[in-house]
């Protein structure tokens, strides 16, 4: 009877956000960091086959793909590379403010984290909205007049599928974010407990990640 | 397992993270002006190297990965993966010339001999049941 007794208040004491089958909060926060960093590893070789298709078609056509890049912003590519790194610094803090208990802190750089990513977007949108408006379109829906080298389709082929994958992970980040920020509001992070705060961050840090590849290898090919 | 716990221990302050944002801003100033120097054949290569030490700021600092030498393995046994299936790749098509042989007049249509969809004998590479010359 004693055993029974004991037992019904240790089950009520522990940590609010511990779930039953793990035995302490490191070993849960462990465990979600591991499966974030597989998640994120299946992510690289997503991002990996449509890198070396380009690397395929930029080998055989050179040309093609240095005169189709003169049709990419420079500028635009460089302030969106910006806008990104600066987010990816945004997104850590808010980590580090979660870590030491400033949740004023916490919401305000997840705020700054979410303008930037919407500032990407609209960035990538002018810059899309250029290219429809052009026909610089992939594969047989490339309309534009004037070329001199062929086959510059097949460079904004690899421009939409890999940027466009770029940009819905970039919305589905901040979807993740929007939820992060929603429950800092609420209170539920601390010291004790930030890991939703950490794997978000590990997730827009890899779009970042692929951001700083695709940034030179679509604007600033030589 | 329990050696990773000490994740949670370790809090990078903000004034790393500002300088590792000011390293990866200069880098970017960089990868532009080197896109404007012609370097040959490396050209991609220099970008690439460029891009590979920025991304390995982000890795090292923002995601933790100096204080975290577990998901540090699954995440570089991975980027080996990836490294396989690009230079396997390009070694291909760098060495390659035509994928078809030259000498073809046109693509072949049936492989002579037996038909593929019937039990052949093994030693003659003919269909059982065909007369034996």
């Amino acid at each position: 009877m004693s055993t029974v007794t004991s037992s019904v208040p240790a089950e009520h004491e522990h940590p609010k956000f511990l779930q039953h089958h793990f035995r302490e909060m490191s070993q849960q926060f462990d465990a979600s960091k591991i499966g974030m960093w597989l998640f994120l590893v299946t992510e690289v070789l997503l991002f990996g086959g449509l890198f070396v298709g380009y690397g395929i078609m930029h080998a055989k056509h050179p040309e093609a793909f240095m005169a189709a890049h003169h049709h990419l912003d420079k500028v635009m590519g460089a302030l969106n590379t910006i806008v990104l790194l600066f987010s990816s610094f945004t997104m850590v803090m808010s980590v580090w403010a979660a870590q030491t208990n400033r949740r004023k802190l916490t919401i305000l750089f997840l705020v700054i984290t979410l303008l930037c990513a919407c500032t990407f977007m609209v960035v990538k949108y002018f810059e899309y909205s250029h290219k429809f408006h052009d026909g610089l379109l992939p594969g047989k829906y490339y309309t534009h007049k004037g070329d001199t080298v062929p086959g510059q389709f097949m460079f904004f082929s690899f421009y939409f599928m890999m940027t466009g994958l770029h940009g819905i992970h970039v919305l589905l980040g901040m979807g993740a974010i929007i939820w992060v920020l929603a429950r800092t509001i609420r209170g539920d992070f601390s010291s004790d407990y930030y890991a939703p705060v950490d794997i978000t961050g590990l997730y827009w840090h890899l779009v970042d990640l692929i951001w700083i590849y695709l940034f030179p290898l679509m604007y600033l090919i030589s | 397992m329990s050696h990773t716990g000490e994740n949670a221990i370790h809090v990078t302050g903000p004034k790393t993270y500002g300088a590792v944002l000011a390293a990866l801003l200069v880098l970017t100033v960089i990868t532009v002006l080197a896109s404007y120097v012609d370097f040959g054949s490396l050209n991609t290569v220099v970008a690439l190297i460029i891009a590979s030490i920025k991304g390995s700021l982000v890795a090292l600092f923002f995601m933790h990965l100096r204080h975290d030498k577990f998901n540090a393995v699954i995440f570089v046994g991975g980027l080996l993966f990836l490294a396989v299936f690009l230079i396997w790749t390009l070694f291909d098509i760098s060495t390659r010339t035509t994928v078809l042989p030259t000498n073809l007049k046109a693509p072949i249509q049936a492989f002579p001999g037996a038909p593929l969809n019937k039990p052949v004998r093994p030693s003659t590479g003919q269909p059982l049941g065909t007369v034996q010359p």
